[in-house]
């Protein structure tokens, strides 16, 4: 009997993915837990089942806090380009999360983001979906565990304490104080 | 989102048949139609591209402009009309039938499904007992690669038919799973590289090279992991050239992706190994994986008159620094003499004075390509030292290495000669072998 040969990428299947363009649609990160229920100020069995776990997360006052002592902290908006240009956290910078994205081609920019710094990675979703990802990835690329984290309750927690925001949808596409 | 604004593409010659074959086909089902302007736009003297403008769509001929009217404005075609996904390709069988070696080997070549060099036509009973190389069930899944169109799973079987392809034996498996995590390389028009550096017992184990002539082709754990990373990369992401592998002028480091073993017995005292200096025990298997385009090699003994770090500052002046990234390869003579002779208690005290000491005008930092990509955007956002370096002159010297932490340092060869390699390599922290056991 002949041998039989195995096709070598053949195994996989060439799914198609027509919601490919929804970032909601894209597939979750592997190592994000069980889907969240509960929010910032949870109790703290709910917070067990938040995504991202292992991720520290901090709150916007203390973020707050620390950006008005300007260099201390730098804010990455991990929503897409468009979002981040409609409305963003004031001084944020835009580091879009995309799970379907070749990494490396992301890597170039999480590297490019100061090592001696204390970075803030937000999405505008309830419980750092998008931008604990990101954290976890700065992780792998050396970055200490300590100078990296994600804002708890993200944009709009930020945008809850009418802490300042920056972008096309804010007041005629000028930076305002907005919200409260 | 349906904004029922006409809209088309604008895409310059080298990568307008990408966008109107394989991602028209496989990313939206719909065709969008493009014009096209030539190929470079970017370094050309504005009254080049102004005449691009002025000048011929290169796909229909017509005056550039017409073309984009007539592009918005032209009714539908019936493939045009279409909705909804595309139909689902056909899957290709798990086994292929039974043929002779000449049309299988004819079959993978005409498919790319490998380097170009023989393989190991990976037959199943080939690839069963590869498969006892690990305790991980053929089915488990490492990861899912997003190719275009799609994703795909990559499993431990698959895995173990690229080794099987590459010439490896079972006990090479574990690392190969462990490499795997960390696949497809870097697919980039420009021309990628990578490095794949073996860290721990398991190069003691599988004789992996670390000493002389670690880096070239006499070993055969080196040749068939650095290979496997190719044909994993190839195959499970579906790269083929001109089809959506894009890099220019390519790269001949893909055919071994600089794989080699970290010589860490010969490690000065003080120095850690690599993965160690990533937080793993000395006592654990790991496989680190790197990632750039440029490796500039030494020419020649070091001299007293101009130290090796000196001589390794001014190369990577040439890097584009993005992330600060690079990955400093050095023979245990030099790391003798930078330890012994100049100082450096620890990689990471040489990483730290690479970083205050590479300097490059603000010029040739800011007109690489990379950097207009990644740099410019947190510039133009205020963010610092990006923003205060876009304000200076051109002469002006930066240091562009802001981040010491993404200097690694790795030590390997034989004693030979006073030998090292800088490259612009980023590293993502190691995976465990072990795990993969």
């Amino acid at each position: 009997m002949k041998p039989r040969f195995f096709a070598s990428f053949l195994l996989g299947t060439l799914m198609l993915m027509p919601a490919a363009l929804s970032s909601r649609a894209w597939p979750k990160h592997p190592q994000q837990a069980a889907s969240a229920k509960a929010g910032p100020g949870s109790s703290a069995s709910a917070k067990e089942t938040l995504p991202f776990p292992q991720v520290p997360r901090i709150t916007a006052e203390e973020v707050e806090r620390l950006a008005k002592d300007k260099g201390n902290v730098v804010l990455v908006d991990t929503d897409d380009s468009e979002s981040y240009a409609a409305e963003h956290i004031k001084g944020a910078v835009n580091v879009a999360y995309d799970p379907t994205a070749d990494v490396r081609d992301q890597d170039q920019l999480l590297s490019a983001l100061p090592g001696d710094k204390l970075i803030v990675f937000y999405c505008n979703c309830p419980h750092e979906e998008d931008s604990a990802p990101l954290v976890l990835e700065m992780w792998e690329l050396g970055y200490g565990h300590d100078k990296v984290k994600a804002l708890e309750g993200g944009l709009t927690r930020w945008e809850q304490l009418g802490y300042p925001l920056a972008g096309t949808d804010v007041g005629a596409g000028a930076t305002q104080q907005k919200g409260n | 989102m349906q904004c029922k604004i006409p809209a088309i593409g604008v895409a310059s010659s080298n990568i307008v048949h990408y966008a109107t074959g394989y991602v028209s086909k496989y990313q939206t089902g719909m065709p969008i139609r493009y014009v096209s302007v030539p190929f470079p736009f970017t370094g050309q003297p504005r009254a080049v591209d102004v005449g691009y403008v002025s000048g011929k769509d290169m796909l229909t001929g017509q005056p550039l402009m017409s073309a984009v009217v007539n592009a918005l404005t032209g009714p539908l075609t019936v493939e045009e009309k279409m909705s909804g996904a595309p139909p689902e390709e056909a899957v290709e069988p798990r086994l292929l039938p039974p043929d002779s070696e000449e049309n299988l080997r004819m079959l993978f070549e005409d498919k790319e499904w490998t380097d170009f060099n023989s393989i190991i036509l990976p037959t199943e009973k080939r690839v069963t007992a590869m498969l006892k190389g690990t305790s991980h069930k053929p089915d488990e899944v490492i990861k899912t690669i997003n190719i275009t169109g799609g994703a795909r799973q990559l499993t431990v079987e698959k895995v173990a038919i690229n080794a099987v392809m590459a010439g490896a034996s079972p006990e090479h498996l574990p690392v190969i799973l462990a490499l795997a995590t960390q696949a497809p390389f870097g697919n980039s028009t420009s021309s990628m590289a990578n490095m794949v550096v073996i860290s721990g017992p398991i190069r003691n184990r599988l004789k992996f090279n670390c000493g002389t002539n670690a880096m070239g082709p006499y070993n055969r754990s080196n040749a068939v992991v650095g290979r496997a990373f190719t044909l994993m990369s190839k195959t499970a992401g579906d790269l083929r050239n001109n089809v959506n592998a894009w890099e220019t002028l390519g790269n001949t480091m893909q055919y071994n992706n600089m794989c080699y073993g970290e010589n860490e017995e010969a490690l000065p005292d003080g120095w850690d190994p690599l993965h160690v200096e990533m937080g793993f025990k000395p006592t654990d298997s790991v496989i680190t994986v790197g990632t750039g385009w440029s490796s500039i090699a030494s020419v020649g003994a070091s001299q007293s008159i101009y130290p090796t770090h000196y001589l390794m500052r001014d190369y990577m002046s040439s890097f584009c620094a993005s992330g600060s990234a690079a990955t400093i390869v050095i023979d245990p003579t030099v790391a003798g003499l930078l330890k012994d002779v100049h100082g450096f208690k620890t990689k990471a005290q040489l990483s730290e004075w690479f970083s205050q000491n590479v300097t490059k005008t603000n010029a040739s930092y800011w007109g690489n390509g990379v950097i207009q990509s990644t740099a410019v955007p947190f510039a133009l956002a205020g963010l610092e030292p990006y923003a205060s370096w876009r304000k200076l002159p051109d002469d002006a010297l930066i240091k562009p290495f802001t981040n010491s932490k993404a200097i690694h340092v790795v030590v390997a060869g034989g004693k030979v000669q006073t030998m090292w390699f800088v490259t612009d390599f980023g590293i993502r922290r190691g995976v465990s072998i072990d795990d993969w056991m």
